[in-house]
């Protein structure tokens, strides 16, 4: 029982077997997992076991945890992250139409997005990305579980990407 | 909608896309198909009744509103005024980004609905197990455990017998007068011979403050720290 993630590589060398039967095994565990308290949390390519969304109330009793609040602005930053990552402020700037700056330190702060490296552009700013406390505080198994823009316009979009294509060289 | 939720922030509008969407959705207006340049008017009335704004942000609604008018005047004027190809794109331009705007809004909304219903999870907290070191005897605890007791039963012999070992500041007064008595003279040294215990030596002290006091010994010492001479009393004023 580890209280960080474990990557799927450290799995293979503990347990042994190759990655595909790691990610089946996983798999198994996570289908196992249904209808208990416990699920099966995936970051990439580390993985985590949590507890139900559905026991949430009492677990947070249990711990004394705060709920998390969060303004609309910091909202719509943490939506463009989580979306788009990973993704520069300017980037997400551009997407809201608002200096970013205070939402995305704010967001820092409160382990909900983090550094992920640089982006090779000029000024090599800061990309981020979602954390696994992200994940935690909205109740996703993984990435894959966001929930999906419902409107038309928005499938649209999902393709079209807002920024404008890097111009040809 | 989930999305048209109040929504609280300062200035009432997270920016100038916010604020040019909720006119679109307020007049239930299509993104795709609406004439963005006939909201300008109405843009920059919302504007105007806005409380002070910083200026980066004030900069931000006005840059956006000068984008409106534009659109307008162009579609007010098209005959007199040509476009330029980069400015045709303008409008779709906007509306792409105005479109994307409202998906992160929608999300931003849906995100906010998660964390409002609490349907979140939690992961173990406290650190790894520590597990014992592995190649350890299966009875290594009760063997342990028989020390522990073996240690506890000797702790308790100690603590009968100690009572035994205590002195009576009587029984030394005797010893010390028995001693002077017979040697004439003793030092103090002599009478804490061996390893004497604190008790022991506390108890001779005030064995030997006694015989003074009741004049049976005479004390001198020659120097700070020094040994003390004890001698009987009735052998001194004889010799003196």
């Amino acid at each position: 029982m580890a209280e960080k993630p474990v990557g799927r590589s450290e799995l293979g060398r503990i347990v042994g077997g190759t990655p595909r039967a790691i990610e089946n095994a996983l798999a198994e565990l996570g289908a196992s997992y249904e209808g208990t308290g416990l699920r099966l949390q995936r970051s990439g390519d580390e993985w985590q076991i949590v507890t139900a969304i559905e026991h949430a109330p009492q677990v947070a009793a249990y711990l004394g945890a705060d709920r998390l609040r969060l303004s609309a602005a910091s909202l719509e930053t943490l939506s463009v992250v989580a979306y788009r990552q990973p993704v520069t402020r300017a980037e997400v700037e551009a997407i809201r139409g608002v200096n970013c700056d205070q939402t995305i330190y704010t967001l820092a702060s409160r382990r909900l997005i983090e550094e992920r490296g640089r982006k090779e552009a000029p000024g090599r700013p800061i990309l981020y990305g979602t954390t696994w406390e992200f994940l935690e505080c909205f109740g996703l198994q993984s990435l894959d579980d966001l929930p999906r823009a419902l409107s038309p316009e928005g499938q649209v979009l999902e393709t079209v990407g807002g920024l404008p294509p890097p111009p040809a060289v | 909608m989930d999305s048209q939720a109040p929504r609280v922030t300062v200035e009432g509008f997270d920016g100038p896309l916010d604020l040019l969407l909720e006119l679109v959705e307020e007049k239930k207006l299509d993104i795709l198909t609406v004439r963005l340049g006939d909201l300008a008017d109405e843009y920059l009335a919302r504007v105007r009744a806005m409380p002070s704004l910083p200026a980066d942000e004030v900069s931000a609604f006005l840059a956006l509103a000068s984008r409106l008018v534009l659109l307008k005047a162009r579609s007010l004027l098209p005959s007199l005024e040509p476009l330029a190809e980069e400015e045709t794109e303008s409008e779709e331009e906007l509306r792409l980004r105005l479109l994307e705007y409202a998906v992160v809004r929608e999300r931003a909304g849906q995100l906010g609905a998660r964390l409002r219903a609490g349907e979140r999870a939690f992961h173990r907290e406290g650190g790894t197990i520590e597990l014992p070191p592995r190649g350890g005897e299966v009875d290594a605890l009760a063997s342990a455990w028989s020390r522990v007791l073996a240690l506890a039963a000797r702790q308790r012999e100690e603590d009968i017998v100690a009572p035994a070992e205590r002195y009576s500041v009587e029984q030394r007064t005797a010893e010390i007068e028995a001693l002077v008595a017979a040697q004439g003279q003793v030092s103090f040294a002599t009478l804490l011979a061996g390893a004497p215990t604190v008790e022991f030596a506390v108890v001779t002290f005030i064995a030997l403050l006694d015989l003074y006091r009741r004049g049976v010994i005479d004390l001198s010492q020659d120097e700070l720290f020094g040994d003390i001479r004890i001698t009987g009393r009735e052998l001194s004023s004889a010799q003196s």
